[in-house]
């Protein structure tokens, strides 16, 4: 480069400043960067599919008023009534709303009277259309069937002879082995449950769970206290629809407290505290690349003017005002190399930290390099202002001040 | 060869416009030592600095060379300035976080020489002030007269040929005037044009040829008889 010797050489005359300068950048690096990790970690998070058609997804919950009431009947009558209604796909009885950060789990095993080990899975209760109205991949295997529906009382004991899993539960339980029509057993029994059917993806209750995508469905209806439905509408008729499944339902039966939400709504609360941190980690990493333009705006203005005079000289002695400006940005992009290189390695002890106390992801090359850039180009550009107005420094300067 | 005719120089402020330069005609020829004296705010730097291409005239004709410099855009004047002119000032004017090699280099380095050919010219140039050993020094390890002949040093370098010197030896003492003075001397004799400011009457006495300015103006402009021989110090 043109004049990168010379250059080197005068800021190593100034080199307290222009190491202020670029460890102010090492840090922001460092800081920016891992709040862009875990920024990073959440937006996947939040991305992740659900496995389910959540926008179209509306969920009842009710509760009947009479301390007397034929569950299994209203059930019945409401399935009928609600699969019949205009805009409405499918419908079906659960215990449980998916993504809703409410639900049971339980411990499952590979072989029967175990108790140590095995594989926690979230369950739910369904019927054969829960495939069609979650809007879910059936990826082996078959639904249920009507005849394996069992109707109980709330304290009557379970013994499931069919379930459908996810893909994850069957890996964690038989890792890689295919799982459909395998058996598994519950907490401490030896009643066999035969794996009939295998769903591609379904989150379960909770999305911030480790396990979460881990789940088992039965064909099964317990006439508890409360109920709840999950009903699909047709593509962009859920909000009309909602309003018609209450209606429709209230008229049905009056006695009942009803309460209604979409699917959309649940999942969003449940990432609320995601949504959350990436808000505040972006905002902080916005002021941080603010602060430190800043920074560079001000520590540039301030060497510019302190060598006015330096820049009237050079003028005079041929400079153009595109050598003098070149020459500022040329300054700033080696101070910033610096504290991009010191950030690179403050970044990585961090992460490293982060990794080890906090298990959090190690840091992508490819987020630190973009990153970099970022920082690369803000102090740049935070430079050109005060760069090209250095250019507009008279020549006159070298021999009028003193 | 130097010609301005009827160049003005008006500088505005918000309160006052003071006209530095009016009806200023001078013509300078190819080897001439010009010393320059006047007032105090008569317009001499003014006059320099337009000379110079550090300031443009308001008015009136400037003939560099037969190039006519009020033509030239801002990126034109620099390289004129780069390859026809050397500067002399009178606070030196050396950039304090360079060692007195980059000092030199510095215009050669805008001239787009290559290594091989700054190293030999800076070289040659520092031999001739006598300043060879300290290539490496800064410059605010040097006398104010050594540092007035490496800033000799950098405006010889691209071998220009004219030399402006604003005062050149105002911020010395006698002695190292003196030696000031001989080196500008020698450079003339090898061909240099060389215009000086000074108010000093007796280096004014010394050049060939003597302008006063008053008031903006050419007042006065003689040749002298013989130029005065040195006095061996
Ligand atoms: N940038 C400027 N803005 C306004 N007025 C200026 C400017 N530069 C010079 N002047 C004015 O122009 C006039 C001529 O100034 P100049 O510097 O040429 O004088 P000088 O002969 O060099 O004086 P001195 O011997 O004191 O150096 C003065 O009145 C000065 O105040
Ligand atoms: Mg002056």
């Amino acid at each position: 480069m043109l004049e990168l010797k010379p250059m080197l050489s005068a800021l190593w005359r100034n080199k307290t400043s222009a190491f202020l300068i670029a460890l102010q950048l090492a840090l922001t690096l460092a800081i920016v960067s891992n709040a862009g990790v875990i920024v990073s970690e959440r937006v996947e998070k939040i991305a992740r599919p659900t496995g389910m058609q959540v926008e179209d997804l509306i969920s009842v919950t009710f509760m009947p008023i009479a301390q007397e009431y034929d569950m299994a009947g209203a059930v019945a009558a409401d399935m009928d009534l609600l699969r019949g209604l205009p805009g409405v796909v499918d419908a079906f009885p659960t215990n449980q709303i998916p993504v809703s950060g409410s639900g049971s789990a339980s411990r499952y095993f590979s072989e029967p009277n175990q108790e140590i080990g095995g594989e926690v899975a979230n369950y739910y209760q369904v019927d054969p259309n829960f495939i069609n109205t979650l809007g879910l991949e059936l990826v082996a295997g078959r639904n249920f069937t009507a005849a394996e529906m069992d109707v109980m009382g709330p304290n009557e004991n379970y013994d499931a002879r069919v379930a459908i899993i996810t893909r994850d539960f069957g890996e964690a339980l038989f890792p890689g082995e295919e799982p459909l029509g395998k058996f598994f057993f519950p907490l401490g029994e030896n009643n066999p449950i035969e794996i009939v059917g295998v769903i591609d993806r379904h989150l379960g209750a909770w999305v911030g769970w480790q396990k979460a995508g881990q789940v088992v469905f039965y064909p099964l209806l317990i006439k508890t206290n409360h109920k709840r439905y999950m009903i699909r509408a047709e593509p962009g008729q859920r909000d009309a629809v909602m309003k018609l499944v209450e209606e429709k339902l209230a008229q049905r039966d009056a006695n009942r407290v009803l309460q209604l939400e979409t699917l959309s709504r649940d999942l969003e609360q449940s990432y609320m505290s995601d949504n959350v941190m990436v808000k505040v980690l972006s905002a902080v990493i916005a002021l941080l690349t603010f602060i430190v333009s800043l920074g560079i705006v001000g520590l540039t203005i301030f060497w510019i003017n302190q060598r006015r005079k330096q820049i009237g000289i050079r003028r005079a002695l041929g400079a153009t005002r595109a050598n003098i400006s070149r020459y500022f940005l040329l300054e700033n992009g080696l101070i910033a190399a610096l504290g991009i290189a010191m950030g690179f390695a403050i970044a990585m002890l961090i992460n490293r930290m982060m990794v080890t106390s906090f298990s959090q992801p190690a840091m992508p090359a490819g987020l630190l390099l973009s990153c970099a850039a970022l920082l690369l180009l803000a102090s740049l550009g935070a430079a050109l202002v005060p760069a090209l107005r250095a250019a507009n420094i008279s020549p006159a300067t070298a021999t009028r001040s003193v | 060869m130097l010609k301005m005719h009827n160049i003005r120089k008006v500088y505005r402020t918000d309160t006052i416009e003071t006209h530095a330069l009016r009806d200023f005609s001078l013509e300078v020829e190819e080897g001439e030592f010009v010393s320059v004296t006047g007032p105090s705010g008569s317009g001499k730097t003014t006059f320099l600095n337009i000379a110079g291409l550090l300031e443009t005239a308001t008015d009136g004709q400037y003939l560099l060379d037969g190039v006519d410099i009020s033509k030239l855009g801002d990126s034109d004047r620099s390289r004129q300035r780069n390859e026809k002119i050397g500067f002399i000032f009178q606070g030196f004017n050396l950039i304090p976080d360079l060692n007195l090699f980059d000092n030199i280099d510095v215009p050669l380095r805008y001239r787009g020489f290559n290594s091989k050919e700054r190293r030999r010219r800076i070289e040659h140039v520092l031999q001739l002030v006598g300043l060879s050993a300290r290539a490496k020094y800064l410059p605010a390890q040097l006398s104010g007269g050594q540092q007035q002949r490496i800033a000799i040093a950098r405006a010889l370098a691209g071998e220009p040929r004219f030399l402006l010197a604003d005062e050149p030896t105002g911020n010395l003492d006698s002695e190292m005037a003196a030696q000031v003075m001989e080196l500008l001397e020698s450079i003339n004799s090898a061909g240099t044009t060389i215009i000086m400011v000074t108010h000093d009457p007796e280096l004014a006495a010394r050049a060939r040829r003597n302008i006063q300015i008053v008031d903006g103006r050419v007042s006065d402009s003689k040749a002298a008889p013989v130029a005065p021989v040195a006095e061996p110090a």
